[in-house]
């Protein structure tokens, strides 16, 4: 087992008084908490700083820890020295715990370990962890569980694999149909195991949209970018339109400009109540490259006779 | 499949979810960080997002150290940063789609 400098991972002096202990751990949190964090690796980072600060805050316990650094400390290997056991044992092992490194669980195995406690459940444990001492179930999970926006048209069902613990878990999930970015599904009994036979905990699902390359989300309603010639645009026309749900033909008026939305009623996303937001065709007119002689002459020709000054504002503010 | 997404939970099922002491769960509101509909305690009523914003003002309270008000301000902070993250990804994708435009060989 890996020996754990609780030290180095709080970046503090052996000598630290236990108000630097709990400045440098307070930092940290702050930094590396996985409701706060970006950081890809956020959930592993916190409970190694947890899981030291827990060691480090108590007297009694970081003394005893102290007394194991000198020990093993060099060795790439860690193993308690021999008979050994901790003085602060006593009790069950504290389930908030129970999220902790083998190191910490080798050295402070049946440690019960709950001081400062207040009106929250638990004290800590690592991240997802709803342990605590009154906490007689299982843990809670939270997880992203990613939906394509062709999946919330109708009901869909979803089929998901966590880890928890040792055991990988699979399970079928409904998403009904309108569930929008952000919402969250919970699934009753679906977390960790209870310990001693005592109820699980649950499963939170996050749902999150999968990015569309072609349709942007606003509430309900869907944006296309749709590309027009210049011509097409002067001229008018009727295009071939992507919905979530197939192609539709849309008429485009004349002297459509740049940026302006067209509304496609009723195709954007659904909502729970049965309703459905709308599409909007945003223009954008493409300026092809006038390779082609004959174009380079249309285009020229068009250049000589037309009165169109795209810089007419500049002049009327001078 | 157990689906249980739209329920409303009164005070004392989220207790019994959340496993989270009624006062905790009290100060919470008292402080602005969930809002759940009805006046009384007795009468309050949450749903699914209030039921995750608790599990994590609780989470933060534990971990960070900061007492309720603090907490309180830095979700608020958290929720606008987490808003302005997911509408500045939006903007950026909407960018995208008129950067590689087609036209422009």
């Amino acid at each position: 087992m890996e020996f754990k400098d609780y030290y180095k991972i709080l970046g503090v002096d052996p000598e630290a008084s236990n108000k630097e202990v709990k400045t440098a751990y307070r930092k940290l949190a702050r930094k590396y908490h996985p409701d706060v964090s970006e950081h890809k690796d956020a959930g592993n980072k916190f409970k190694e700083v947890a899981e030291a600060y827990e060691v480090l805050k108590n007297a009694e316990t970081r003394a005893e820890y102290d007394e194991v650094r000198k020990y093993g400390a060099q060795g790439q290997s860690f193993q308690p020295p021999p008979g050994w056991e901790s003085a602060s044992a006593g009790g069950n092992h504290s389930a908030s715990n129970e999220d902790f490194s083998e190191f910490f669980s080798s050295l402070f195995r049946n440690a019960n370990q709950q001081p400062e406690f207040d009106d929250v459940a638990g004290r800590r444990g690592g991240f997802q962890d709803w342990g605590g001492s009154r906490a007689q179930r299982g843990q809670d999970i939270e997880s992203d569980l990613p939906v394509f926006l062709e999946d919330t048209l109708n009901e869909s069902t979803h089929s998901i694999s966590f880890q928890i613990g040792e055991t990988k878990k699979t399970l079928k999930v409904k998403v009904p149909a309108g569930t929008g970015n952000d919402e969250r599904i919970r699934l009753k009994g679906q977390g960790a195991p209870g310990p001693g036979g005592t109820a699980n905990g649950d499963l939170y699902l996050r749902v999150r949209l999968v990015p569309h390359p072609l349709f942007d989300v606003e509430g309900h309603n869907l944006i296309v970018v749709l590309p027009l010639a210049p011509w097409e645009a002067v001229l008018g026309t009727k295009v071939e339109v992507p919905t979530l749900s197939g192609n539709l033909r849309l008429t485009i008026p004349t002297n459509s400009q740049n940026g302006q939305r067209l509304r496609i009623k009723g195709k954007g996303l659904p909502t729970k109540q049965g309703e459905h937001g709308d599409l909007y065709a945003v223009i954008n007119v493409v300026v092809p490259a006038a390779n082609d002689a004959g174009e380079k002459t249309l285009w020229e020709k068009l250049g000589e006779e037309s009165k169109f000054d795209p810089r007419a504002e500049w002049r009327k503010s001078k | 499949m157990s689906n249980t997404q739209s329920e409303n939970l009164s005070l004392n099922e989220v207790c019994e979810i959340t496993v989270i002491s009624k006062d905790t769960i009290i100060k919470i509101v008292e402080h602005g960080i969930v809002e759940p509909a009805g006046r009384e305690p007795e009468s309050w009523q949450f749903d699914m997002p209030m039921l995750v914003a608790t599990r994590r003002a609780v989470r933060l309270y534990r971990d960070l150290e900061i007492d309720w008000s603090g907490i309180a301000f830095a979700i608020s902070l958290l929720d606008e940063l987490e808003g302005l993250r997911e509408e500045n990804k939006s903007l950026l994708m909407r960018l995208s789609r008129y950067e590689n435009n087609p036209g422009q060989s």
